[in-house]
């Protein structure tokens, strides 16, 4: 049996496992209500919650953009441990504030926050649905960034047995059969499966990497004689990109949505407090590796020529599968580990986006079953529509995440400064949520990325919490009271 | 318009919810540690990117790796261990329906 085959056979093998573990999880199922299909009945243990999270976290982008970057930029890319850690940093202020009250108030989707924290303030309705475009786009542009890396993969995989569509549009129907299945608890517990893979995946591959180059040291000396640019001290524009990639990645994390419903989904404060610490330290075995591998990918792919950025990971893999019938077996588990990353992330967005669109863009009763009935219908159209946009020519899937983030960033004032200062209301927050996205919008249409190394979301944001500021500042107070007046 | 349960008592800055934490003494002192852990998280990010270095210096490794990779890879371990001890310091009030859920089976 080639290294091809016995790739497709790993896939073949991995997709049963996974459409036992969706047959286990609608077992589990207590009710239809969205509450259980969305939020797995808020049931998450610190366990099921950890590799949720760390799986949901770590994506397509990060095992295929992620490499290519640090193949293009050189050490520089190990900004990424720095924007991953950034998350559950930035958390710190989302998560204790936000937690309880979503818990006594039952949200379900972030949209839920808006329209209670905001409530019987004018222009609340139209904050809540420009929030829920906001996302929609931001998770839609997301999706497509997994399924561009599902069929890049299983396509390098298996040498072309599997072609990119197939890959798309066969691995994008497995998801939508076990999220419509066992909604979160599927999710969650395939993600639990699909993280493990991941973890043990990169731990072998960074071995072989290390074994081959000669060490660290052997991978630093061999890529400073062939690129001087990949170890050198950054400069000035490329310290401003940093600092910038970091606050846009941490900030713009913290307002995903399937972030968001994971801390109403956890089973306790404990639970999401555990998860939340260990999280810390999964950039440091997962990002660094990657970004690792990507560098040590320069001296080992310099003889193929130029190598398209998120097609280094693959080519890697088929270096080392070549090697001998053992270096297949775990070249094979390792892209069996990426699609397993993908996927899983692919699958909470696509819950996230079903929910959302449903419940906040369609205003659906958040604990009507029919909601799920609403979502489930939906995630299928939004898949439909994105496998169409993905079989098409395409953009880095880094420029996905960039574009992704700085429309997503623009939502943080309604959520971060809302839950600190009582004072901002609806108007505020609509208008800055317009100027900001005006500005990110904007540039991307332009094509302007970055302005002295600054990307232009992270200028749309400051713009966005200056003009709330300015907004609120002159209006005057309200009288008579309300509720969040307690965070002024 | 419908009513909303109170939130104050869960945001209040003194949650009593643990016995373990109901004297303001002992909630204040690991308000304070965790705050001073935050603040050595964003030192940490500060001193990670190398704004402070000149671009034109030569090459030197420690580790392996260039100075500079690993003075931000230390430092993003130093903040990961800060962060990991500030989530366990940190104070999420559970509200009764949080509570109970707790003590019911895991999804």
């Amino acid at each position: 049996m080639n290294p091809e085959e016995v790739a497709v056979l790993a896939i073949g093998v991995y997709l049963v496992l996974l459409v036992a573990v969706a047959e286990a999880a609608r077992r589990a199922r207590v009710d239809r209500s969205p509450d259980d299909h969305f939020l797995a009945g808020r049931h998450l243990g610190a366990f099921v919650l950890f590799f949720t999270l760390y799986a949901t976290s770590y994506s397509g982008n990060s095992l295929l953009g992620y490499p290519g970057e640090a193949y293009r930029r050189g050490y520089l890319w190990i900004m990424a441990t720095g924007f991953m850690m950034a998350v559950t940093v930035v958390f710190h202020l989302l998560v204790p504030r936000m937690r309880p009250i979503a818990i006594a108030r039952g949200f379900v989707t972030p949209g839920d926050w808006i329209r209670d924290r905001f409530d019987g303030d004018r222009g609340a309705g139209a904050l809540r649905i420009a929030v829920a475009i906001l996302m929609t786009i931001a998770l839609a542009n997301y999706l497509l960034a997994q399924l561009t890396a599902m069929g890049v993969v299983a396509s390098e995989a298996t040498g072309g047995r599997i072609p990119y569509s197939l890959g798309v549009v066969g691995l994008a129907g497995m998801i939508l059969f076990y999220e419509t299945l066992g909604g979160m608890r599927a999710v969650a517990w395939t993600d639990a499966v699909q993280g493990a893979l991941m973890i043990g995946g990169l731990a072998l591959m960074m071995g072989w990497l290390l074994r081959e180059t000669g060490g660290l040291g052997g991978v630093t000396q061999q890529v400073a004689a062939l690129r001087p640019d990949a170890v050198q001290v950054p400069d000035a524009r490329s310290c401003a990109n940093w600092a910038s990639t970091v606050l846009l990645l941490g900030f713009g994390s913290v307002v995903y949505p399937q972030a968001i419903q994971r801390v109403f989904a956890a089973r306790s404060a404990r639970a999401l407090r555990r998860a939340l610490g260990a999280m810390s330290f999964m950039p440091l075995v997962t990002t660094t590796v990657v970004a690792m591998i990507g560098v040590a990918a320069i001296p080992k792919l310099q003889a193929l020529g130029v190598v398209e950025a998120d097609s280094v990971m693959p080519r890697l893999l088929g270096t080392w599968a070549a090697e001998g019938f053992l270096a297949v077996g775990v070249a094979t588990l390792i892209f069996v580990g990426a699609l397993a990353a993908i996927m899983s992330t692919a699958d909470s967005v696509i819950l996230s986006l079903g929910s959302l669109v449903a419940a906040d863009l369609l205003g659906r009763a958040r604990h009507d079953p029919a909601t799920t009935r609403a979502g489930k219908r939906l995630a299928v159209g939004i898949m439909l529509a994105m496998v169409a946009v993905a079989l098409l020519p395409r953009t880095t899937l880094w420029r996905l995440i960039e574009l992704k983030m700085e429309l997503l960033i623009q939502c943080v004032p309604s959520f971060l400064l809302a839950l600190y200062w009582g004072r901002l209301r609806a108007p505020a927050a609509l208008l800055g949520l317009a100027v900001g996205t005006a500005m990110a919008g904007g540039a991307a249409l332009a094509d302007i990325k970055r302005i002295a190394g600054v990307h232009v979301g992270l200028l749309g944001l400051a713009s966005n919490v200056a003009v709330c500021a300015v907004f609120t500042w002159f209006t005057p107070r309200r009288v008579e009271g309300h509720s969040w007046d307690a965070y002024s | 318009m419908r009513s909303k349960p109170a939130v104050a008592s869960y945001t209040s800055r003194v949650p009593n919810h643990n016995p373990t934490r109901t004297v303001p003494g002992a909630a204040n002192k690991r308000r304070r540690v965790r705050f001073l852990l935050l603040l050595g998280v964003v030192a940490l990010y500060g001193i990670s990117v190398p704004w402070y270095r000149s671009a034109d210096q030569p090459l030197r490794l420690w580790l392996g790796l260039p100075d500079w990779v690993t003075t931000a890879l230390l430092c993003y371990l130093g903040a990961a261990g800060l962060n990991f001890v500030a989530w366990h310091l940190t104070e999420i009030p559970e509200p009764e329906a949080d509570r109970d859920r707790a003590s019911g089976p895991e999804a």
